[in-house]
């Protein structure tokens, strides 16, 4: 089988390698990707950036291959979408597992899945996290690309941000809109510090508020955490904050309404005014840790 | 200029419904209009206005039964009409059992080449209930239009558009040729409930349902199968019962017995 893999990050070299070597008999493993070459690739494409048209001119020149395999970021799902289109090929997007020439997805935001059954040629982009591994094809032959997509980028500009990586923390304290001023957020600051964990937040707290930088919104349009323990304060659970929370070993709540949503999907919860448990929270896990 | 949207009816979250054996029962569970969707009408009807154009609304019911299906589809788009479309042009058919991004995309490809062809086409970000976020570029290239997703601004300035792109790390500032299709992020606008005259007016505007076979297009089996949903593994342990003191001892004891929380 011939793949060809779609990155904009180095990061991401791992879980496409870790998934194609899944596949079994791969004999061709072609990376397309903007940022510094690397991994066990057969041969890689190095592109000024990702664009849809960009590949399909690529995919003109080598070939069609039997899968094209992206990681699940915007600017790939874009491209490979745009790709699949130009082709009339079939995509699946955001998989997460595989099974035979089976892939598995999450639909309904997180409260359900579907299998879909592929048959080549296919497009698919794949979840970060859930495939890692290392291909045995390289050490890959690396082509510089000088040919510029017909999206002109005019600017571009960091998201204003604290450099807080709430994916890789294994402790998250999530906060809502339970808290009534901004300036109480420290609260919630203050338990993290004693967790040695990171605070992250829904979604109007970073778009509606902007009281936090959208680094630590959690949400599917966000950042999706993985880590051994969430607790969510002040949050009423919309699906799209509990799915980006699904990974976690542990999820807490703390909320005063005894119905709010997020009840339902925690391990622990505490029906309670947030602004008399978390300082007590934050004594006890002080002591408990000795900070 | 006239502005096409790309409305989905969509699974409603609120209500989801299994059989016995895990399987999501979508013959039960009642379609409402994809949450993104407004942003896209509202955006439409913004730039149409300043255009002087129209907002034409393009549907595909993929969910089934169809017959039992069709009152809530029409619904939704009479929804989309409130919010601001002027017409809308769908399919409904009934050897419809589910989609995939390609098919859905042909399928609104060909409402939009037949219907009006606007120059520009929006969607939302992502359907809320398939969440593939891959019918704007799909589309793009099927009717050979430039895309450009995720947009959170949106502007028509000299026979091009002007987006800024919300890529996860950085904000993209980009420039395309028309015709386009764009999807759009929540953030872009914050659309108002549709008023009761606008709801009344709605039912007046044209609603045009069509079939596959009066497209010219075969129905295609979708590859998809055993939707499920997923159980919740979680213990759903609720501390209600004590002061705040004794609530947080519970809650400590629980989570140092879990693992997760060390001396």
């Amino acid at each position: 089988m011939r793949v060809l893999a779609v990155s904009n990050s180095g990061k991401y070299y791992g879980d496409l390698e870790g998934f194609i070597s899944r596949l079994g008999n791969v004999e061709e493993a072609i990376l397309v990707t903007s940022d510094s070459p690397g991994g066990n690739f057969s041969k890689v494409y190095r592109v000024g950036d990702i664009y849809g048209d960009l590949l399909a001119r690529i995919v003109g020149q080598v070939g069609e291959p039997d899968l094209v395999v992206g990681i699940h970021t915007r600017k790939v799902l874009e491209a490979v979408s745009y790709l699949a289109g130009s082709r009339d090929l079939p995509i699946v997007t955001e998989v997460t597992g595989l099974e035979d020439m089976t892939v598995t997805r999450n639909i309904l935001s997180g409260r359900g899945t579907a299998k879909y059954s592929l048959s080549p040629p296919a497009v698919l982009t794949i979840a970060p996290g859930k495939f890692s591994g290392q291909l045995s094809l390289g050490p890959p032959e690396v082509v510089e690309l000088g040919e510029k997509p017909s999206t002109e980028v005019v600017s571009r500009s960091e998201k204003s941000r604290t450099g807080v990586d709430i994916e890789s923390a294994e402790i998250v304290v999530g906060v809502g809109r339970g808290f009534k001023e901004k300036d109480d957020l420290k609260l919630a600051f203050e338990l993290a510090e004693a967790l040695g964990g990171e605070v992250g937040c829904s979604r109007p707290i970073a778009a509606d508020y902007k009281w936090l930088d959208e680094d630590r919104w959690i949400g599917i349009s966000g950042k999706k955490l993985r880590g051994k323990l969430y607790i969510a304060v002040g949050i009423s659970g919309a699906p799209q904050h509990i799915m980006a929370a699904n990974d976690v070993k542990v999820i807490v709540a703390i909320n005063k309404d005894k119905n709010a949503p997020i009840f339902e999907y925690t391990d622990y919860g505490i029906v309670g005014d947030l602004y008399q448990i978390l300082p007590i929270l934050t004594r006890k896990v002080r002591e408990l840790r000795g900070v | 200029m006239d502005v096409g949207v790309a409305v989905k009816a969509a699974l409603d979250l609120n209500v989801l419904r299994s059989n016995p054996d895990g399987s999501v029962a979508v013959e039960n569970i009642p379609l409402v209009i994809s949450e993104y969707d407004r942003n896209a009408v509202y955006e439409a009807r913004r730039i149409a206005d300043s255009t002087r154009g129209r907002v034409i609304i393009y549907s595909f019911l993929t969910w089934w039964p169809a017959d039992r299906k069709e009152k809530d589809f029409e619904n939704v788009i009479r929804e989309a009409l409130a919010l601001g479309g002027d017409e809308a042009y769908v399919v409904v058919d009934p050897t419809v059992s589910g989609s995939e991004p390609r098919f859905t995309a042909k399928v609104l490809a060909s409402l939009i080449r037949k219907y009006g062809s606007p120059s520009l086409v929006i969607t939302g970000e992502a359907s809320t209930d398939m969440t593939s976020s891959s019918i704007a570029p799909y589309l793009a290239a099927t009717l050979g239009y430039s895309v450009v997703t995720f947009a959170r601004s949106l502007k028509v300035s000299d026979g091009g558009i002007v987006v800024e792109r919300d890529v996860e790390d950085y904000i993209e500032t980009v420039r395309a040729s028309l015709p386009a299709v764009v999807s759009v992020t929540g953030e872009i606008n914050s659309p108002r409930l549709p008023t009761l005259l606008q709801i009344r007016k709605a039912f007046r505007k044209p609603l045009v349902k069509t079939t596959l076979s009066e497209l010219g297009l075969s129905p295609m089996l979708p590859k998809y199968s055993d939707y499920r949903l997923v159980t919740v593994k979680r213990k759903r342990v609720i501390l209600e019962d004590g002061s705040p003191e004794e609530l947080v001892d519970k809650l400590v004891s629980y989570l140092v017995e879990e693992g997760v929380l060390k001396r």
